[in-house]
């Protein structure tokens, strides 16, 4: 296996091989960067291009799409607040604060280098383990998804720190928009009041980019009157940055990296789950096991490092299911599929037998683009990181003009606009109310595929006890259950701390 | 009145050039990039199908032709989607045999007259497939099997499409009854059967690579004759059902797509699937070329139009 590799690697540090994966990973990370612009939307305007080349250049261009587009997410997400792909959703959290803060430079390379170990860690379990790992997708029929989805949404709901019943009302107004549109068994029409505009329900992009950039920008805006912030007050942020430093400070956490990166490859094996929910539960995990989950939300490394070694180790986790059985899991490893059925390779349980040299040069091209993921991004830094010092009177109409042609772009019709416009008025309203933004994210992301699910279960057998009597899914219920009660009982132990401390001075 | 003035001209200017860029687009056909409307996931078998064809397809008209694949609803999002699109020859909407049996189940409401038929591309016939999981080696043990427990043999399917049709078609024709679950597109269905969280569905020979490996069983194929691609799989009509069913795949255009513009896809489309490289990716697939020109396709639209009406009306899911 390990000379398959390395023969692997040889071919692939060709020129001929190399040229197509550092070209596709600079399309990643400029497509990633550019909220509204997908991986998945990269991927199929880089697929055309690949037609005349072979197979294992085209599937290596499509490879660095992949990794870059990851690591191109979350320089918006630390510089703007604005997840540029959805997988770096849980990278604002933090990234945001601590460029916010001074520290642009630090919060991006935090979020690189976690980006390439966790990409590394995934790709060693992809190619050590594929068998096993792809057991476990095999293992989830209907309801082990569905309880899943429900541990996801408990461990999510219970992030909020200040109540975890608005984490709840946050997470059910997610869930209620992707009720909203046609079912999705028999494309019945609900809840869109006879209306054309939401016939077909509200496109998922708009809304995320609605919520997260317009209430950011105009949250923004608000304090732009106001006196200039802390840190960036004075002279420029620092752009300069110890690499040595930020590699130590993630390597000095190596439980966090490998479990975080745990989280995002068994998400990625899970077919239709995504690279957005594995940032978002690493992020969570990695809250519940800080010694310090009150500074959660100021920019605090940890986070990054969950968030971003998730999402890349997703990748490893998605392809896994490709190399097993020839099942894409999402719908850039399904691009990936079509690629070789052009090129008239017949994928399957089989790929990994006949077609060892392209399987070993699918897992070479990963390795490699990690590290040219990280040079990519040194070269782009340059001029990405200026950003941070544009004035925001400069810098909010242009992003905002970003986001509205991203969302006119995904079908080309002013729907997503309107869509766009209606959700960023309702994310700054919550936002302004208190309420978390991740459980509403996740609700959306996992609304039709909880409803899915349940159905399916249902209708493969009508007894509901199974929900709990298959040993996975009730495994998963009980610890959802028991997420709901870890939170209220820190919930409540934080108030108590906080009614003792102030119990004396004050009331 | 100068400003008047100025306005008239800009406007006569504006006319001019409009009309110019009409009769350019004419002309001129393609001038940008065509997307293609799939209406199903990425990797599923109509994708499989349609990507190596839109590869040739942009090699005749010298612009990229971009699978989008818009999912949801039994094919029936792709189906508004590309109904309410330009009638521009700008967009274009692969489609098969479900467009009928959406419409007759009542799922959908858009019928294969909102479009203008380009040509016909390809024709997939239908192997009924088991889970390993499953104990069956035959239909004979298959059949015996589920005339004991009735109603409570799985079937994973995208309902009221093909892969619901089929079985329901083998149902009606050997006396059994099977339970359907949703699973919407060939990939999700081969997870859950690979899984076993459901017994049977509606595949092709596209999974002849996880039979032989021993992940999946044909019980039985759809097609007048054995296949020489799986020569131990028999055919339905072997077993004494008379049944044979295959996928057929075309591609529209939105009603009053331009009759120049629709020829000018109806020769590139003559071409591309002559191609040797388009058969030897279909033969991998397990699917037979099988073209018919606009005209030609229109009169078979018709017909299937009827036939399937009529299997609808005999299988009791009639409902328009």
């Amino acid at each position: 296996m390990i000379d398959l590799l390395a023969n692997g690697l040889v071919q692939i540090v060709q020129w001929k091989y190399l040229l197509p994966l550092l070209l596709g990973t600079v399309a990643g990370v400029i497509g990633g960067a550019l909220p509204g612009v997908t991986i998945t939307l990269t991927i199929i305007v880089v697929l055309p291009f690949t037609f005349g080349l072979d197979p294992l250049q085209g599937l290596a261009a499509m490879t660095g799409v992949y990794v870059g587009g990851s690591a191109g997410g979350l320089v918006t997400a630390c510089l703007l607040g604005i997840p540029g792909t959805p997988s770096a959703i849980a990278t604002t959290f933090e990234g945001f604060p601590m460029a916010r803060g001074g520290q642009p430079g630090r919060a991006i390379w935090l979020g690189v280098w976690a980006s390439f170990f966790g990409g590394l860690i995934g790709g060693a379990f992809l190619i050590l383990v594929t068998g096993p790992l792809a057991k476990i997708a095999l293992a989830f029929g209907p309801w082990e998804y569905f309880s899943l989805f429900i541990l996801a949404m408990a461990m999510v709901a219970g992030l909020a720190e200040a109540s975890l019943l608005k984490g709840v009302i946050a997470t059910a107004i997610g869930l209620l928009i992707t009720v909203i549109g046609t079912d999705p068994i028999m494309a019945v029409p609900r809840f869109n009041f006879g209306s054309e505009f939401i016939g077909a329900g509200f496109p998922f992009l708009p809304v995320l980019i609605g919520i997260f950039a317009f209430a950011q920008i105009m949250t923004d805006i608000e304090k732009m009157s106001a006196p200039k912030m802390a840190g960036a007050a004075g002279a420029a942020p620092s752009l300069r940055v110890a690499h040595l430093k930020v590699i130590g400070e993630i390597l000095s956490r190596p439980f966090l990296l490998l479990w975080s990166s745990l989280v995002g490859i068994v998400i990625g094996v899970l077919p239709a789950i995504g690279g957005s929910a594995a940032s978002v539960l690493a992020y969570d995990q990695a809250k519940k096991f800080s010694r310090r989950p009150e500074k959660f939300g100021s920019g605090v490394p940890e986070g990054i490092i969950a968030s971003e070694s998730s999402n890349n180790a997703n990748v490893g986790g998605s392809l896994v299911t490709i190399m097993a059985f020839g099942i894409p899991g999402d719908a850039v490893t399904a691009v990936m599929l079509g690629a070789m059925t052009i090129h008239g390779i017949t994928s399957g349980p089989l790929f990994m037998v006949k077609h060892s040299e392209l399987a070993y040069g699918i897992y070479a091209a990963y390795i490699l683009a990690h590290v040219l993921m990280v040079a990519v991004v040194w070269v782009c830094a340059l001029f990405l990181l200026r950003i941070v010092n544009v004035r925001l009177a400069v810098l909010a109409p242009v992003v905002m003009t970003l986001c509205v042609i991203g969302a006119y772009a995904l079908n080309n019709t002013m729907q997503g606009v309107y869509v766009l416009l209606l959700f960023g008025v309702i994310g700054y309203v919550l936002v302004k109310a208190g309420f978390p933004l991740a459980p509403l994210i996740l609700g959306l992301i996992l609304g039709d595929q909880i409803e899915i699910n349940l159905i399916r279960a249902i209708m493969t057998d009508d007894n509901p006890w199974l929900f709990v009597t298959r040993p996975i899914s009730g495994g998963l219920l009980l610890a959802a259950a028991t997420s709901v009660g870890l939170a209220v009982w820190q919930h409540l132990r934080h108030q108590k701390k906080v009614a003792a401390a102030e119990s004396e001075p004050n009331f | 009145m100068d400003t008047r003035r100025t306005a008239i001209v800009l406007a006569a200017l504006g006319t001019a050039l409009g009309l110019s860029t009409v009769a350019a687009a004419q002309s001129q056909y393609p001038e940008r990039p065509i997307k293609m409307i799939v209406p199903w996931a990425a990797g599923g078998d109509t994708d499989n199908i349609f990507r190596p064809f839109a590869a040739e397809l942009q090699k005749q008209l010298g612009q990229p032709v971009v699978i989008a694949n818009v999912t949801g609803a039994s094919g029936t999002a792709g189906a508004r989607e590309a109904r309410n699109s330009p009638a521009d020859g700008y967009t274009l909407y692969a489609v098969h045999d479900y467009i009928h049996l959406t419409y007759y189940a009542g799922i959908s409401d858009v019928k294969y007259t909102d479009f203008e038929p380009i040509c016909l591309v390809a024709a997939t016939p239908s192997v009924l497939t088991a889970s390993p999981k499953t104990p069956w080696k035959s239909w004979q043990d298959l059949a015996e099997d589920a005339k004991k427990r009735p109603g409570q043999i799985t079937v994973g399917a995208t309902l009221g499409s093909t892969s619901h049709i089929f079985p329901a078609m083998i149902e009606k024709a050997s006396g059994v009854k099977f339970k359907y679950v949703s699973y919407e597109g060939l990939a999700p269905r081969m997870n859950a059967i690979l899984g076993g969280h459901v017994d049977l569905t509606d595949s092709n020979l596209t999974q002849k690579g996880s039979v032989e490996a021993g992940l999946l069983k044909f019980i039985a194929i759809a097609s007048e004759q054995r296949t020489p691609e799986a020569p131990n799989v028999p055919t339905l009509k072997e077993l004494g059902m008379n049944i044979v069913y295959e996928v057929v795949r075309g591609v529209m255009a939105p009603k009053n797509t331009p009759a120049a513009v629709r020829q000018r896809l109806d020769q590139a489309c003559t071409k591309a699937v002559t191609e040797p490289a388009f058969a030897a990716s279909m033969k991998a697939q397990g699917t037979a070329v099988a073209h018919k020109n606009s005209a030609d396709y229109a009169k078979f639209l018709d017909k299937i139009d009827g036939d399937n009406k009529a299997i609808m009306a005999d299988l009791n899911l009639l409902k328009r």
